[in-house]
């Protein structure tokens, strides 16, 4: 790119364009790896804890949910590291805020079962109204499929977008057909179309 | 009525690093040189001439032990960008 006195109004405006979707592309690239390392270790847990829990012990085996957290944050530690330098800009920001919010509210969600699962805190404390029936995997399906979704809508692309639908209105309604622990095969599923086919489209069209 | 364009933007590689680091918080030499494909020598003279107009702030720095120039846009430089483009469309709505 040289310097050019005879620059056009429409040269100018193709050069700011190409750069702000140069930079989007380079975000949506780099989102690949995470959302594919975040599916994997779900995909790993999941029907883990399941077997755990219904063949040793009970639900009491969902406090490896913490475990996996750290494993993930970990692995994204070093994904991070290992990928091109890319300044922090306001849509990367943007998704970084959505998939906190979505971690603040599904972990305290999650805490807050585990207590009552445990018996650390009294199940009327939560609930009070023993009738209303709360489904925990609906709950982080929608939280899931929405910050899916957002993402996609933020970084405008329509393949993680339909995704992010499908996952959370499907495995919202679809967890509500089982309970315990074969509510966690629906969280598997729910992690196959919210992160591993989004990452998995990208990273071959990152490759093309 | 054309608006006159600020004649600092009007070059297509100083125009392209203020379109990279208008939505950034900083960006790293290296990657401007890769996104916008100039040689390191032409980047470093237009960074230098946005720098001296108060359009960026150029950080020099240690990344390790390798040496890291860092560029942001100053408020100054986002103001100047924003009037480029209101002037631009006085162009392309003709």
């Amino acid at each position: 790119m040289e310097e050019n006195k005879n620059l056009t109004a429409e040269r100018s405006l193709e050069i700011i364009t190409e750069q702000i979707e140069r930079s989007q592309r380079t975000i949506t690239k780099n989102s690949a790896l995470p959302l594919m390392w975040w599916g994997v270790c779900v995909i790993i847990f999941a029907p883990l804890i399941a077997y755990l829990w219904k063949n040793h012990g009970g639900p009491i085996w969902n406090t490896l949910w913490a475990v996996m957290w750290l494993i993930g944050f970990i692995g994204n530690w070093l994904i991070d590291k290992k990928k091109e330098t890319v300044p922090t800009t306001f849509v990367s920001k943007t998704i970084g805020h959505v998939w906190s919010t979505f971690g603040l509210f599904c972990g305290g969600i999650g805490i807050l079962f585990c207590l009552i699962g445990t018996g650390v805190l009294p199940l009327k404390l939560i609930i009070p109204n023993a009738y209303i029936f709360s489904c925990i995997t609906s709950i982080i399906s929608l939280c899931f499929g929405m910050s899916t979704c957002i993402t996609g809508r933020i970084i405008q692309n329509l393949l993680i977008q339909r995704c992010g639908f499908i996952a959370g209105l499907g495995g919202f309604f679809t967890a509500l057909f089982f309970s315990s622990y074969q509510q966690l095969y629906v969280m598997a599923g729910v992690t196959i179309i919210a992160l591993i086919i989004p990452g998995v489209v990208i990273h071959i069209q990152n490759k093309k | 009525m054309f608006q006159p364009l600020d004649p600092l933007l009007h070059a297509e590689l100083r125009l392209a690093v203020m379109s990279l680091l208008i939505s950034a918080d900083e960006a790293e030499f290296p990657y401007i040189k890769e996104q916008t494909g100039a040689t390191a020598g032409n980047l470093s003279v237009q960074v230098d001439k946005l720098s001296a107009a108060g359009y960026i702030e150029v950080e020099k720095t240690f990344k390790g032990k390798r040496p890291c120039t860092i560029c942001r846009i100053t408020d100054k430089g986002r103001k100047a960008f924003e009037a480029y483009v209101e002037a631009l469309k006085s162009y392309l709505s003709k």
